[in-house]
């Protein structure tokens, strides 16, 4: 039986008490805080864009550090 | 001398075998033999003749927590042959729950399940906290069976009161949610239920969301202890994110050994490879050991609402529900104030409401126009000269509110694409949500729309690969003990019906439930008599007054 999970698009867990900053630079910590916070915010919108209050960041949240693949 | 038998009948007996003309003994609440023309006499005989004998249907994702409280029937979840069902899903329970907490509750109930306040407030009396409480206020009253799932949301609650929608749980915290969990495990719990993607009646996260994974994964090491199911809401909108849940239910499923199951999983033709991409990744996961069952619900997607309750219609414009959730007379207060019309008119969407809108059906009300029903709101917008917002809501306001809209053919309506998933063997057929939705669709007669359409209308599956789907695979998948099966020695859960007849009749409104009462239901057709126990519980188009159901005995 082929036990082989196909690559899927990555995503990171929050940790507790965990920033968005501190996550953005956790994911991405060869860019520029800045340019690394817009792309989580960008690949996110279930989290900074349909959430009441937007960016509220949950200890179950499924954060995305890569854009959806093709 | 048997308690009841049933004669003649062609038995599918729930493990996908091919029918064979049989009857069907029953004595003590239990199967005591299926065979040809078994000798002896009976108290009560069933002419089975010319109809399909199957195991009860068992249904596995229902919200009947509060209705069992005043109806232990789940009507009219029982008369479309389910003879046991599994509440308490979405991470929401009536127990354990302080009476302090209740009012949160209350509004969580209402707001995921469109619940009336009333239900909770005059059809019953609330004396429990604790889950024995709960399963003892239900039980006495029972027609049919159920296997009550407990809420994460609830048991956060519990431990950590209001901090339950703000933050994650310390470590003591999740100790002491893992014993409470323990404690409801032991009283007859099936599992945990938690939710992804629910909100409360103020828009905030519903608490099980503010779990960080390591409070999952030590509710799931308590799951371990006793093998049960853990049930989650993904975020099913968007596919990268249901994959992902997925994936952290086979790594939970594996740490702990326990079953896991998802829903829903909804055909959409605006994202054709979203269902096939999580039922891949399913499979992938299935084939390294781990046990993730996607629930797939056989009906499509229909929503039906008017502006005298809030409805899931407006689940996205989150201004319409507060409107819509005032008392009758703020409500139309606020329906008339202009710049209250003018902001939900702009929530509407800058084309007027024409794509959210435009398509919707009238459906007509007791006080609605006549020559309306059954037109688009589009073509009865264009005729009045106002965008179809504007037209749903003055046509609304000159007719009290009653006037009903369909919501028609929202997705999950592809026959010749739902057919095979269903028919997949890691597709666990369910996700009917029963018992909740109350104003916004009928969640009654999935088990008839499987026949209807799938066996008969379809061919997707054989009858009685379809009757398995519903009750051993269901039994087996969520370790019911004794049920599923038609075999001697098991629980007598029958239904008799028509299969070349069984189907869903046509979604109407009741009167039904308390507070302002209404609901949409589905009747049933071609069912015969449904047998809970041993004991008739439905006959010839009435219920009668057996209450033989239980809370399930689990492997």
């Amino acid at each position: 039986m082929d036990t082989t999970l196909t690559t899927q698009r990555r995503f990171l867990r929050p940790r507790i008490d965990e920033t968005v900053e501190q996550l953005a630079a956790r994911a991405m910590p060869d860019q520029p805080l800045e340019n690394a916070v817009d792309r989580i915010k960008g690949w996110n919108l279930h989290i900074f864009a349909m959430r009441r209050p937007a960016g509220l960041l949950l200890g179950s949240d499924v954060v995305f550090v890569e854009p959806p693949r093709g | 001398m048997y308690d009841l038998l049933i004669k003649g009948g062609l038995v599918a007996d729930g493990t996908g075998a091919p029918g064979f003309l049989a009857d069907v003994a029953i004595t003590g609440g239990r199967i005591v033999s299926v065979g040809p023309d078994l000798p002896g006499e009976a108290r009560r005989t069933v002419d089975a003749t010319g109809r399909l004998v199957a195991p009860g249907f068992i249904d596995p994702h229902t919200h009947f927590d509060v209705q069992l409280l005043w109806d232990g029937a789940a009507k009219p979840a029982l008369e479309h042959g389910i003879t046991s069902i599994v509440p308490g899903n979405c991470s929401l329970s009536l127990a354990p729950l302080r009476a302090g907490d209740r009012p949160g509750v209350i509004g969580m109930f209402q707001q995921i399940e469109e619940m009336p306040p009333e239900a909770f407030t005059q059809a019953f009396d609330w004396t429990w906290e604790d889950f024995a409480g709960y399963r003892a206020a239900i039980e006495p009253r029972l027609a049919i069976n159920v296997a009550p799932l407990v809420g994460h949301s609830v048991i956060r609650q519990w431990v950590m009161g209001a901090d339950a929608q703000q933050r994650a749980a310390r470590l003591d915290e999740i100790t002491a949610m893992g014993d409470l969990l323990r404690d409801c495990l032991e009283a007859g719990a099936v599992g945990l239920s938690t939710s992804f993607v629910d909100v409360d009646e103020n828009g905030r996260p519903v608490p099980s969301r503010f779990a960080a994974f390591e409070e999952l994964d030590g509710l799931c090491a308590v799951l371990g202890e006793f093998g049960r199911m853990l049930q989650i809401v993904p975020e099913f909108y968007d596919v990268d994110i249901t994959i992902a849940r997925i994936d952290q239910l086979a790594d939970l499923s594996l740490a702990h050994g326990i079953p896991t199951t998802f829903s829903p999983v909804f055909d959409s033709q605006a994202t054709p490879d979203a269902a096939p991409r999580a039922l891949a990744r399913v499979e992938e996961q299935f084939a390294r050991g781990a046990r993730v069952w996607p629930q797939v619900q056989t009906r499509p997607i229909d929503i039906s609402f008017s502006l005298l309750r809030p409805s899931l219609f407006f689940a996205r414009l989150p201004r319409w529900v507060r409107v819509l959730r005032l008392p009758l007379e703020q409500r139309l207060a606020a329906l008339t104030d202009p710049s209250t019309v003018e902001r939900m008119i702009a929530d509407a969407g800058p084309d007027g409401g024409e794509r959210l809108m435009g398509a919707l059906i009238v459906r007509g009300g007791d006080r609605a126009p006549a020559g309306l029903a059954g037109r688009t709101l589009s073509s009865i917008a264009a005729e009045r000269g106002e965008t179809p917002v504007r037209a749903l809501l003055s046509l609304s306001l000159e007719n009290g509110l009653d006037v009903a809209f369909l919501a028609a053919s929202r997705g999950h309506d592809d026959t010749a694409r739902i057919g095979p998933m269903l028919a997949n063997p890691h597709v666990h057929i369910g996700a009917s949500d029963g018992g909740a939705h109350l104003a916004s669709f009928a969640t009654y007669g999935d088990t008839g729309y499987l026949f209807s359409e799938f066996v008969r209308k379809a061919g997707a599956l054989t009858l009685e690969a379809a009757v398995k789907k519903i009750t051993s695979d269901t039994a087996e998948i969520w370790g019911l003990k004794d049920r599923g099966v038609l075999r001697e020695g098991l629980a007598a859960d029958v239904v008799v019906f028509d299969a070349a007849t069984i189907g869903r009749g046509a979604e109407r409104p009741v009167f039904d439930m308390p507070g302002d009462g209404m609901r949409y239901i589905r009747d049933a057709i071609g069912i015969d008599t449904v047998v809970v126990n041993g004991e008739i519980a439905w006959s010839k188009g009435a219920y009668t007054d057996a209450a033989a159901g239980t809370i399930c005995a689990l492997n």
